[in-house]
């Protein structure tokens, strides 16, 4: 967590894009980059291999006043995917604030999301902190794609702990969505803070609720 | 509920009170204050010369990179860095557990001066630091009818 300066009035979050490989964590911060206005936002800085995958982190930042008289600042990173940068991960995950986490909706990613997933709650937990404190969402990316999971499924693996958490459809290369998850996680870490802490009201409707059957 | 940590503007005056004190002496342009998550904590100096939040966060990257490097002979963790560019150089020292210092330099000055007078500064800062995290006030809040609704960030 960052520490707010009063003297220039800003505060800093910082918003994790997590998830396996190749799951489109840094096609949602070039989206992002591409569609916010240049006054609103720093450059993309992207830390890659030659083959375009990351290997350190995406970093962005992002400026908007949400809340009153103050310059808020949203920093928002993501992770390398590739199983063995597990140190780097933990590294970039270091006084997180919240996290968007992208899972791949093809059938033959379902195994490296959940293990994603875990791995996700390993590294927090080397932090002493554990999802239920921390504000998250659920994206569900490539839903253009022929070969996916229906959510109700994708549901059932990544979103069935105690406290159901918002998700989302996305589609990350035509920006689907990717809007609607990254305001949904920044209201959650504002009320987090806020004098109520008035838990996870949900700022925006979630797109993709399980159907109950 | 939790709150943010808070530098008072009398906190912010102490913190670049050291720092400039510290650009005049070593000569420097630039010196930031961050967080090892990446995060500003104060800035002083010549602030057109680069996006500072961006500094921020490859600085802390930079510095957690070298750790593993440094745990291969023996050490926790290298407490400075250097990199030397042309014209403009970087050069980056632990404040405290938490805390690292990013100056930026150019050919005014040289690396010795610079390293020389990051290590009082740097105490001075811990000291300052120290001070803040010993103190009991509740830290920043606001009420929920302070922040923006819905849509902070339009596509």
């Amino acid at each position: 967590m960052s520490i707010i300066n009063y003297a220039s009035k800003e505060i800093q979050f910082k918003i994790v894009y997590y998830g396996p490989a190749l799951c489109g964590k840094t096609t949602n911060l070039a989206y992002i980059h591409s569609r916010i206005n240049p006054d609103n936002r720093g450059d993309l800085v992207s830390l890659a291999t030659a083959a375009d995958r990351t290997l350190f982190f995406d970093f962005l930042p992002l400026n908007a006043v949400v809340i009153k008289g103050f310059k808020t600042k949203f920093q928002l990173y993501t992770v390398p995917g590739q199983v063995i940068y597990n140190a780097t991960r933990q590294l970039v995950l270091r006084s997180v604030d919240g996290i968007v986490f992208v899972g791949d909706s093809q059938w033959e990613k379902m195994e490296e999301n959940i293990d994603s997933f875990k791995n996700l709650e390993e590294n927090l937990a080397k932090q002493n902190v554990t999802l239920d404190d921390m504000p998250y969402v659920l994206q569900y990316n490539k839903r253009d794609l022929p070969n996916i999971a229906p959510v109700n499924y994708l549901e059932f693996l990544l979103n069935n702990r105690k406290k159901r958490v918002q998700s989302f459809e996305v589609v990350s290369s035509t920006g689907q969505n990717v809007f609607a998850a990254l305001n949904a996680v920044s209201q959650l870490l504002l009320h987090k803070f806020s004098r109520d802490s008035d838990p996870a009201r949900p700022a925006t409707a979630p797109v993709a609720l399980p159907r109950r059957r | 509920m939790d709150s943010i940590p808070a530098l008072t503007i009398e906190d912010v005056a102490n913190i670049d009170g050291v720092l400039q004190d510290y650009l005049q002496k070593s000569e420097s342009d630039l010196a930031v204050i961050i967080d090892k998550g990446g995060n500003v904590i104060s800035q002083y100096g010549d602030l057109e010369v680069m996006d500072v939040t961006i500094i921020a966060a490859l600085a802390a990257g930079s510095f957690a990179a070298t750790k593993e490097l440094a745990r291969r002979i023996g050490e926790v963790e290298f407490n400075a860095l250097y990199h030397q560019g042309n014209g403009s150089h970087i050069f980056m020292n632990s404040v405290d557990d938490d805390t690292i210092m990013i100056t930026v330099f150019g050919g005014q000055t040289t690396v010795g001066l610079v390293r020389f007078y990051s290590t009082s500064a740097a105490s001075g800062l811990a000291n300052v630091l120290r001070g803040l995290r010993e103190k009991t006030s509740p830290g920043f809040q606001f009420s929920p009818s302070d922040i923006r609704d819905a849509h902070l960030f339009e596509n």
